[in-house]
């Protein structure tokens, strides 16, 4: 049986055997809470995972190097997918903002990783004054000062990006079908996600004005299976490309019955569809040709991060991917702020917020600086094109995606 | 494409889905003729059909797309993966019914559906904690033949799936009409006090509808694997949704109807997909069932469902 005693005491060393690993050496520390919210159950795990293996590392990093004295760092580690929706679940990630307003030991928080997430966090967030930076949520209506009063009702911007967001993702990417691939018509799908929805609106939009037919839109329900119908109205009206504004779930099914039905038809996607759920769910032959981006700088191939990715490597035992470099460089950024209001007298929720309003710290990426909204000022939109190599792992992101260019800017 | 190809290609694709709904809708319409219950256990038991299939696949080394198999080893190869995936999921079927809705059989009310709502959940969060959240690539080992019919495209593995499904499908309406024991489901359906009083072990009875129902699902599910090589643990929502709504259409209790209902339900789909939108696909679905059964309450087949004496 257990007594109340018992249950205690056995809820203490749990408790005490969970921080140790974060607290080593620094016992006499104040403890600073870092809120993290990532999308670990469903289709968009694996990529999560190593989201989350790289926060995790550079806080790891900071405690032991002792980056800002006096404080040690602790994550709260929260997962905003859940079983019934088979991915990130917008309920759920309200759920977790809550979490983490409501202890007053968090100062800052890093994630979500989607936009429809963040769509639901940042009202909450916004009047518990808590500041988060993103990894890779790109929709644009979040920081947009437009919504204002929907995304942060309380008026200070709190949500900031270590990428760019769709009103550049999307576009470019219809740049690069017009310019670069003359592609003259195509078919536009979401997967009717906040984030899917609102890529393809910006990739439409300025296909249109590039002069590229739009044949036709329409839309997904990630949770069927049979997407034939549509891909045959695709082939019917004769389409040169499609592309897909959405994340994985539906992605995979896209891309194995669009390889049977439109198998010439120039197929392009978001950084929802640069990953490597993609490769193991799909799988070669039915990914090959698709064209996808991601709304940052290619890094993991470049000489800057070939530190940050050995590390990695070692520590997880697997490549990490250009998200986990963003959300490495969040977390350099988050520390930054602690470290600044720490300085300047106190780390609060204020002083943080007020710290990353004024960021302008070298990072894996480049300096990140913010504009007044919140969003990233560096606005590059990576391309890549998946091309069997089969010399190395068939679900190797950073093998089986060929970086090809940054997609022209509007 | 010209319009005629654009219409047979639908039509080719909405009978593959369709074939997929009749098998599922089979299952929903055996039990509830037998004891009016609507088993909702069943959509997932379609799921863990799927993942059985799978391993049973991979137990042959087949994985991925790149093995092809041709004539007798793909024969071989698709009856031990239907008959392990069938025999399985029935007695799945079997252990769900005699332990968690046998005792509440005599129970007025709902508990028995809510008790099946949440063997459901069950199953499919232990597939989500124990095989994971991403979508499993499902070995492809039919030979990539296509036919072409003017600008319409017809897989060798669709004519696969229908020879299969309409193989299960006329077995099933054959035992239900000629053997004995058929006789004994019919009895039981038409009126199961009177059964039991000519000597029909209605026990028996439910048991042989959960495992045929069950069974199906299971072939329903290898099917789905075949033809959209991917498994995943959410599969069984939409599918079993639909396949519940082809079996209201058809006329619940109704094991023709519920074939007929499941096309028909699988042609909506591709055509609305086509002339309407995809994203209105629910709306289109359910609403042709709204206006079929406030038309005709019981179904187009009419509903069969037993008379309590």
């Amino acid at each position: 049986m257990i007594t109340r005693r018992v249950a205690t005491s056995l809820f203490a060393a749990t408790a005490v055997t969970a921080g140790a690993g974060i607290r080593a050496g620094h016992a006499a520390d104040k403890v600073v809470k870092i809120g993290v919210d990532l999308s670990l159950t469903g289709a968009d795990a694996q990529e999560a995972t190593k989201v989350k293996d790289a926060t995790q590392m550079a806080f790891d990093e900071a405690n032991t190097r002792n980056l800002v004295p006096g404080y040690t760092f602790e994550l709260l580690i929260l997962d905003d997918g859940t079983a019934t929706a088979g991915q990130y679940d917008p309920a759920q990630a309200a759920t977790n903002a809550r979490r983490m307003v409501s202890d007053s030991d968090v100062v800052g928080a890093l994630g979500p990783e989607m936009s429809g997430a963040g769509k639901a966090m940042t009202p909450i967030l916004s009047q518990g004054g808590l500041a988060t930076i993103t990894m890779s949520s790109t929709n644009p209506d979040i920081t947009n000062p437009k919504f204002a009063a929907q995304y942060r009702p309380a008026g200070k911007p709190i949500y900031f990006r270590t990428v760019t967001t769709d009103a550049f993702q999307g576009p470019n990417m219809a740049n690069f079908f017009a310019d670069v691939l003359k592609v003259k018509s195509v078919f536009v799908l979401d997967d009717s996600g906040a984030f899917g929805v609102g890529v393809a609106d910006s990739f439409q939009a300025q296909a249109e004005k590039k002069g590229i037919k739009v044949l036709g839109r329409d839309r997904l329900d990630p949770k069927a299976a049979d997407y034939s119908a549509v891909l045959t109205k695709i082939k019917s009206l004769d389409a040169e490309g499609m592309y897909y504004g959405g994340v994985a779930q539906a992605g995979v099914k896209l891309a194995k019955q669009a390889y049977d039905i439109i198998p010439k038809v120039t197929k392009g996607g978001p950084d929802g569809m640069t990953t490597s759920d993609l490769l193991s769910g799909a799988g070669f032959p039915a990914v090959e040709g698709w064209y996808t981006s991601i709304a940052a700088p290619h890094l993991v191939d470049d000489g800057k991060a070939a530190k940050f990715v050995a590390d990695f490597k070692k520590e997880f035992g697997t490549a990490p991917s250009d998200y986990s470099i963003t959300a490495y460089d969040a977390a350099l950024v988050m520390i930054d702020a602690v470290k600044r209001s720490a300085a300047a007298g106190g780390v609060t929720r204020d002083a943080v917020q007020a710290a990353l309003m004024t960021t302008k710290l070298p990072t894996i990426q480049g300096t990140v600086s913010f504009d007044a909204n919140g969003d990233l000022a560096d606005r590059t939109v990576s391309v890549f094109h998946i091309e069997k190599d089969p010399t190395k792992p068939l679900d190797d992101v950073s093998a089986q995606y060929k970086y090809i260019a940054v997609a022209p800017q509007s | 494409m010209t319009f005629a190809d654009l219409l047979l290609q639908q039509t080719i694709n909405g009978l593959s889905l369709g074939a997929m709904y009749s098998l599922l809708a089979l299952g929903f319409t055996l039990v509830y003729g037998i004891l009016e219950l609507i088993n909702f256990s069943h959509f997932n038991v379609f799921m863990i059909g799927s993942f059985v299939a799978l391993w049973t696949l991979q137990m042959f080394g087949l994985s991925g797309q790149e093995i092809i198999l041709a004539g007798l080893p793909l024969a071989g190869v698709l009856l031990v993966g239907f008959a392990v995936t069938m025999v399985f999921c029935g007695g799945l079927g079997v252990v769900i019914e005699r332990v968690t809705l046998r005792p509440l059989r005599n129970v007025k009310g709902p508990a028995a559906m809510i008790t099946s709502i949440g063997v459901s959940y069950i199953l499919f969060n232990v597939v989500l904690l124990t095989v994971g959240a991403d979508s499993k690539n499902f070995p492809n080992p039919l030979p990539a033949i296509r036919y072409h019919i003017g600008g319409a495209t017809l897989d060798f593995r669709v004519i696969l799936i229908w020879i299969i499904a309409s193989l299960l499908m006329g077995g099933l309406y054959l035992f239900v009409q000629r053997s004995r024991l058929g006789k004994a489901m019919r009895a039981t359906a038409q009126d199961p006090e009177a059964a039991r009083m000519m000597g029909v072990d209605v026990d028996k009875v439910v048991i042989i509808a959960f495992f045929l129902g069950s069974a199906l699902a299971g072939a329903g599910g290898m099917i789905f694997g075949l033809y959209y090589n991917f498994t995943s643990f959410i599969i069984g929502f939409t599918a079993g949704l639909r396949a519940f709504t082809a079996a209201v259409l058809g006329g619940i209790g109704n094991v023709p109807g519920a074939m007929v209902g499941g096309v028909l339900i699988g042609l909506i789909e591709a055509m609305g997909g086509q002339f309407i939108a995809t994203a209105w696909t629910d709306v289109i679905i359910f609403s042709i069932l709204v206006l079929v059964l406030v038309f005709k309450p019981t179904g187009l087949f009419g509903r069969l469902a037993p008379t309590r004496s």
